[in-house]
């Protein structure tokens, strides 16, 4: 029992991050059909901005989660910008394919300027140390991190359910045609929607750092496929939806490693798609209703 | 008149075949070293681009799942073609008996490895029974690294070594020129306007009175069967197989290829493999750095993947048909063109 728990628990940390990066994923999915396989080299960008200020200028941390969102931010929107935006409206698989383009572009620029290394990652001194729980270790940055995206999570719901933003958001995802016959500014939503997809992405990359101690170029890789599923599981454009599946996914992943033989632990990567196959197949809408919610 | 026109077409037949074979000897006995080794994967660039352009192009199932396909082919025939006392000693293999002490020569284990790839490419058609447009797509996204991670999990990451150099000029090329004209063949029979139709409307070719599941398995079959042996004879060229190296950036630059040369025409995936192996083979020595006139560059690893994703987007955004749309160039399209000038 106490190993089911431990197993639990350390996965909330890789959990929070697919959470986090699967809300950003499923609400520049649901608004405007894109299928954005960038998001994770948006991602590495915010890792490897807060790695700069934090291991090579050694500023607070405070600062790094700032300048994380920021790099994200930038990085998210000049990818909207200059790839998505001109071919929007011309179907999945061109969007699909454009995506794929961009995140070897991000990422072989990455690997080209710096290398494909691990980089250490220094974590502030609060966030060292444990709690015991009876005989469960937390780790501090753990529940740090998972508390936040708890936060987060309250944050975004709220934005879209209640706030002009949110709604507007809405409806865009039903009808974009008729939202802007309507007189909206659908492209001020979008953008809008992106810096929040890309703010998420950074403050992952973040979370990651402090929770592997390291980042390199390649890191949006395994992130952004867990992530895509988990926002079919969650049912495409459902923010909620999106984040419970993140963490049923992490949390899947990390137990069916551990009831696996050992010599079997390098199976890991299958399990994500076992489950997406399967909801395709037997629920094709996902676990939570669609649309932005 | 009858005979006059077959015995025509048997002396065209005839000329086609000796100038290939007359160019083929020409190539082998002119180039050598580097050049001989990219005319060779010029040529499995080839074979890869048309085979993936059946599924992509033609029925319109958008695969990048063809990493895996050309994975479970080359594994299969290099079980046949490593020489035994490798097999037994240095890899380690753990197989059946009867498959570790037999080795055989290369085209019956190409046809193994052929076949063994078909049968992987007919379990594609199960997510296009039920998955449309970019969900497909995700699912061989899928598929792919399921086939990475199982071949990594039976014989270590490492995956196998000391292959013996089979590939030559005649073995690809010969493919090659087979894979276009049989190619070719398909897409004027009523076969290949079956999977055209069925990349333009599923719904309206089943109106039609086309099987849809069949031409489904005949389109996979056909093109696993041509990638798995593109992906045999790749391995017997650069004579190692590394699992890793299947994964989604192999898929990304053939996909680069038939987005480029445009999606649905033999004629555009030749020029995309060309565009493409000019850019990720000649140009690569720029990537481990040089000395330029006393400046030195220094070596910038995946320049060649960010100048052909740059590549990719800027097609895609100002030209998304590609270079070629749906067009042909053959020997009607010249006269064509020809006659169209003079009037």
């Amino acid at each position: 029992m106490n190993y089911l728990l431990q197993q639990i628990i350390n996965s909330l940390g890789f959990g929070s991050i697919v959470a986090l990066l699967a809300a950003g994923y499923t609400m520049t999915f649901g608004l405007i059909g894109l299928v954005n396989f960038a998001h994770g080299e948006v991602f590495m960008v915010g890792a490897f901005t807060a790695y700069f200020i934090l291991t090579i200028l050694k500023l607070p941390f405070w600062l790094a989660i700032l300048m994380a969102l920021v790099g994200s931010i930038i990085i998210g929107l000049l990818v909207e910008r200059l790839a998505f935006k001109p071919v929007r409206g011309s179907g999945m698989i061109t969007l699909f394919i454009i995506g794929l383009g961009v995140s070897q572009i991000l990422r072989n620029s990455t690997v080209m300027l710096f290398d494909a290394r691990l980089k250490g990652f220094t974590v502030s001194g609060f966030l060292k140390g444990v709690y015991m729980l009876g005989e469960v270790i937390i780790f501090k940055k753990t529940l740090f991190i998972f508390l936040t995206v708890l936060a987060i999570c309250i944050i975004l719901v709220y934005l879209i359910k209640n706030t002009k933003v949110g709604i507007a958001m809405r409806s865009i995802s039903y009808d974009t045609q008729m939202a802007q016959s309507l007189g909206m500014n659908t492209e001020r939503v979008i953008i809008i929607t992106f810096i929040i997809s890309s703010a998420l992405a950074g403050f992952a990359a973040v979370s990651w750092g402090y929770i592997y101690g390291s980042v390199h170029a390649a890191m949006g890789v395994h992130a952004v496929v867990n992530a895509f599923v988990a926002s079919v599981i969650g049912g495409v454009g459902n923010v909620l939806g999106a984040v419970v599946a993140g963490y049923i996914i992490a949390i899947g992943g990390n137990l069916f490693i551990a009831f696996l033989p050992p010599d079997l632990v390098g199976l890991r990567p299958l399990f994500v798609w076992i489950v997406f196959f399967i909801i395709l197949i037997f629920k094709p809408s996902g676990l939570f209703r669609a649309n932005i919610k | 008149m009858e005979y006059m026109k077959r015995s025509n077409f048997i002396i065209k037949y005839v000329a086609g075949i000796s100038v290939i074979i007359f160019i083929l000897f020409l190539m082998e006995r002119l180039l050598s070293g580097f050049w001989l080794t990219l005319f060779m994967l010029f040529g499995i660039n080839i074979i890869l681009a048309i085979s993936l352009n059946i599924t992509n192009g033609w029925i319109g199932f958008f695969s990048v799942g063809h990493g895996g396909i050309m994975l479970a082919g080359a594994y299969a025939a290099a079980f046949f073609t490593l020489p035994v006392f490798f097999k037994e000693g240095i890899l380690d293999l753990k197989l059946p008996s009867f498959i570790l002490h037999t080795q055989l020569a290369f085209l019956p284990a190409l046809l193994i490895g052929g076949i063994v790839g078909t049968v992987v490419g007919i379990i594609l058609v199960l997510p296009a029974l039920r998955l449309r447009g970019f969900y497909f797509c995700a699912g061989t996204l899928g598929f792919n690294i399921i086939m990475e991670t199982i071949a990594e999990n039976t014989n270590g990451p490492m995956g196998l070594r000391q292959f013996l150099p089979y590939t030559n000029i005649w073995w690809v090329w010969g493919i090659a020129i087979l894979v276009i004209y049989i190619t070719w063949m398909v897409k004027k029979s009523y076969i290949g306007r079956a999977f055209i139709a069925i990349g333009k409307d599923p719904d309206l070719a089943e109106h039609m009175g086309i099987n849809l599941l069949k031409y489904k398995l005949y389109a996979f079959g056909l093109s696993a069967f041509f990638t798995a042996l593109g992906g045999i004879l790749w391995v017997h060229l650069i004579l190692n197989l590394f699992p890793k190296a299947f994964n989604l950036i192999l898929v990304f630059e053939v996909v680069a290829m038939i987005v480029i040369g445009g999606m649905g025409s033999i004629t555009g995936s030749i020029i995309g493999a060309a565009i493409i192996t000019f850019f990720s083979d000649i140009l690569a020595p720029i990537e481990e750095g040089f000395s330029l006139f006393g400046f030195n560059v220094p070596s910038m690893l995946g320049l060649m993947t960010v100048l052909i994703g740059v590549l990719l987007v800027v097609i895609l955004i100002k030209k998304p048909d590609g270079i070629m749309g749906e067009k042909e160039i053959s020997l009607g399209f010249f006269k064509k063109f020809l006659r169209t000038k003079q009037t």
